[in-house]
């Protein structure tokens, strides 16, 4: 095997890999945060509904936590197996949010571990809700430190490089980069988006599905309002991002709009498609991309005319990037339209075809998740490092790389499957009206 | 300005959708009346 | 002490760390799954099952903090270590997926099977199986440089008596920590049929453990005479160890103490294992790497001790809370109360 085919190969599995880990760990982000605020609710009205909803959510988030937590050591570990070169230099940098997102983590399956075995144990409830805090906060804070590292492979910075050698090496600086503020904040508002979508999806679905009980139509509400909010805040900070970019990563900007020539007043170009260096079908909004990139609509925007042809990302980028955007504007019409609609009584809301929407929604939310990545890994290509290390030169050189790539892709396989069987299985075995039915018996009367 | 956008205001929204998406998980009078 | 030796020894400490929990957990789901298959899951099941359910997920994070406090303290290993170890901590990685998975799904999902339930058990004798071929590797002999890229023999690796004597090593380590863990346990748990099946395992497994620790010193003699050489200047901290060692055995034997055991038999292989580093040092891989020749910058070094040092700050706390609610709980241990979500 060449050594440009295992750079091919370690590109298709780290994708692979990252594109597979990206759905577990988004839930595993996003969900402990949706059963607080169910179990922050449920006590708070003293609604056994909202209470039970935490309880069922949980016992779900076990499952994906679980192929979550695998995969993020598969990532981890193939980071050094695959791109040893990239580790090395990474190493004496970057390694502080890596180190610390350990911490983060240790902390948060510590307690989750309690959380989840001490249900009923305490007489105060309240008690019980203070062990998911550290759940909550490890969970969110392991994408804080790992975004912090992504970030740096877009905006390097806190080291000087002569002649080969790293010297003046600042970790804080590194790990405070330009990058870091918004893609923190939109990768972690987009996982509290998603996971609240996916869970409206299963509600959704239950009602579909013939189910009309309350708890289903409470749970539907309280993940669209809780959707509506983080997409809102999803778009402000992708907007945000659009100015990061202009300043910083001209490049990838300029590739996900196809901006080819520098000028003011620059239009935004809303999909289309590119035909022999032209582009066809677009929607062009006046002023768009200036106002993207400066919130000013007469500011100049680089173009791709301003670089070299080989430090220019993939332009089919574009594609990823509408279908982001497109989904997440989408999906926050879809929420604010239900949440209104609710308050105003409106039946439409009930009606199955607006439903399957709902359903929908999860599915797209994810899809976005990944169509977000797969733009913010392709875009910054040719490098692994930005300006400082491109990614043919990270790669092994180790000639089994194929191989494993069958390897992982059989285990992703297992582990895909495997987790919706169970996830299936656990639910369909113990239905919700069975267990408010249960919960009645053991409590008395005084149960909703 | 430019800074701020791309240093601060980023966290802020971040903590703002959290606070705001907690009391308003609170408002489910729809939820209510309906029973 | 330089700040690489810190270094070094905060690593092994998690590694350590790792060894002991990771044992337990591996060798007690072998167990669980020998006793199905021999038709007596009611003696062992219940006991493990307490066990590992609330710290399954704290097993494996061990793993993770030390390989990445390695590239961390010592990023050279990344390149030297990454490039080399590809097919066998790959193949690591899917074993412990498969059983770190599998285990969930068995737990909470209720997805009990046999196959299932035996293939767990395998997977935790080969995953240390392929995790200690990096001690192997370590000893050198195994990596040469070409083009400047180290490159791992594999022929010679899988013919090495070396390599085959680590490999039986960690099983019979790992299945005789496990069973005087689980002994004690079980007593714990009053559960008399459970604690008298693993006293018997913990006697079982106790003198292969120590016959193919000490054959793996003799094999380092014609393997790598420098270590086998700093081994012997050691030769009191594995002496001592040794003694650790009988009691725990004479406590098992006499049915007596076997929390004492645990804490004896824990001695043991810290002597061993850190007796084992020490006489290592200051290489990583022989003889291309050492901790200072791989070290990170001054900077990068402090602040992740001083990361390290607050992180333990919040870690010990939260264990001694999770052993608290669990481990130490008498209601828990006992089994008389169920709390699971």
């Amino acid at each position: 095997m060449g050594n440009e085919e295992a750079v091919f190969y370690s590109r298709i599995l780290t994708e692979l890999t990252l594109s597979f880990h990206i759905l577990y760990a988004t839930i595993g982000v996003g969900i402990p945060l949706m059963i607080m605020i169910a179990q922050w609710v449920g006590i708070k009205k003293n609604d056994e509904h909202y209470i039970l909803l935490a309880r069922r959510w949980a016992r779900g988030f076990v499952i994906t936590v679980a192929v979550g937590v695998v995969t993020g050591t598969a990532i981890g570990l193939q980071l050094s197996l695959l791109w040893p070169n990239f580790m090395e230099l990474a190493g004496n940098v970057i390694a502080l949010p890596l180190f610390m997102e350990t911490f983060a983590f240790f902390f948060e399956a510590i307690f989750l571990g309690i959380y989840l075995y001490t249900w009923d144990r305490f007489e105060n409830q309240k008690k019980h809700l203070l062990l998911l805090i550290p759940v909550a906060i490890g969970a969110s804070f392991s994408a804080v430190f790992i975004t912090m590292v992504n970030a740096f492979m877009n905006a390097p910075q806190g080291f000087d490089l002569v002649n080969g050698e790293l010297i003046n090496i600042n970790p804080l600086i590194a790990m405070f980069n330009p990058a870091m503020p918004t893609k923190v904040a939109h990768v972690v508002v987009t996982a509290y988006m998603t996971s609240a979508f996916v869970l409206a999806s299963i509600a959704a679905f239950r009602l579909l599905k013939g189910s009309n009980h309350v708890y289903h139509k409470k749970a539907l509400f309280l993940t669209m309002k809780v959707g509506l909010i983080f997409s809102i805040a999803t778009a402000i900070t992708g907007d945000f991002s659009g100015k990061y970019l202009a300043e910083y990563q001209p490049e990838k900007l300029a590739a996900a709009e196809w901006h080819f020539e520098t000028e003011e007043n620059a239009p935004l170009i809303m999909y289309g498609i590119l035909d022999d260096g032209e582009v066809k079908y677009a929607i062009k909004v006046p002023y768009g991309l200036s106002i993207l990139a400066h919130s000013n609509p007469f500011e100049e925007v680089k173009g791709l005319n301003e670089f070299p042809e080989d430090e220019i990302p993939p332009l089919y980028i574009h594609y990823l990037f509408d279908l982001m955007v497109t989904i997440g504007v989408g999906l926050m019409f879809i929420s604010a339209l239900y949440v209104y609609a609710v308050g105003r009584k409106w039946s439409f809301v009930e009606t199955n075809w607006f439903r399957w929407i709902l359903v929908a929604g999860g599915p797209l939310a994810m899809l976005a998740i990944e169509a977000g990545w797969w733009l913010a890994e392709v875009g910054r290509q040719p490098w692994v490092l930005r300006g400082i290390m491109r990614t043919e030169d990270a790669a092994t050189t180790s000639g089994q790389v194929d191989i494993m790539l069958v390897l992982f892709a059989g285990l992703y396989l297992i582990l895909g499957v495997g987790s919706v069987v169970v996830l299936r299985r656990m639910f369909k075995k113990n239905p919700v009206e069975q267990e408010i039915e249960d919960r009645r018996k053991e409590k008395g009367g005084d149960f909703l | 300005m430019t800074d701020f956008l791309m240093f601060y205001a980023p966290f802020i929204v971040l903590i703002g959708s959290i606070i705001v998406a907690f009391w308003s998980a609170t408002k489910d009078g729809p939820m209510r009346n309906k029973k | 002490m330089t700040l690489e030796i810190i270094g070094i020894s905060v690593l092994w400490m998690f590694l350590f760390g790792y060894i002991i929990v990771a044992s337990i957990d591996f060798g007690a789901g072998f167990f669980n799954a020998y006793n199905i298959l021999t038709r007596r899951e009611h003696i062992l099941t219940n006991v493990i099952e307490r066990y590992l359910s609330p710290v399954w997920e704290v097993t494996n994070v061990f793993l993770v903090f030390f390989f990445v406090g390695i590239i961390g303290f010592f990023p050279k290993t990344a390149f030297y270590y990454g490039t080399t170890l590809l097919v066998p901590a790959s193949i690591a990685i899917v074993l412990l997926a498969i059983r770190g998975s599998y285990y969930a799904f068995a737990m909470y999902g209720s997805y009990g099977h046999r196959g299932y339930t035996f293939m767990y058990g395998m997977a935790g004798l080969f995953i240390p199986a392929s995790l200690s071929i990096v001690l192997t590797i370590s000893e050198g002999g195994f990596v040469s440089m070409i083009n400047g890229n180290p490159v791992l023999n594999y022929s010679s690796l899988f013919t090495s008596p070396l390599t085959w004597s680590i490999v039986v090593l960690s099983i019979t380590a790992l299945l005789y920590i496990s069973s005087v863990f689980l002994t004690w346990y079980a007593n714990k748990a009053g559960d008399p049929s459970a604690t008298k099946l693993l006293r018997k395992y913990a006697l079982i497994w106790a003198l292969p453990t120590m016959i193919t620790a000490a054959g793996i010193i003799f094999e380092l003699r014609s393997h790598n005479a420098e270590h086998y050489t700093r081994i012997l200047d050691l030769w009191w901290v594995f002496g001592l160890s040794f003694l650790l060692f009988l009691g725990t055995v004479w406590f098992i034997w006499k049915r007596r103490k076997y929390g004492l055991a645990f804490v004896l038999l824990v001695g043991q292989f810290a002597l061993a294992f850190f007796g084992y580093g020490v006489s290592h040092y200051p290489y990583l891989l022989y003889p291309y790497l050492t901790i200072y020749d791989s070290f990170t910058n001054e900077a990068m070094a402090i602040s992740l001790i001083v990361a390290f040092i607050a992180g333990l700050g919040l870690l010990l706390p939260s264990l001694y809370l999770l052993l608290r609610l669990f481990l130490f709980n008498k209601d828990y241990v006992r089994g008389n109360k169920d709390h699971h979500a």
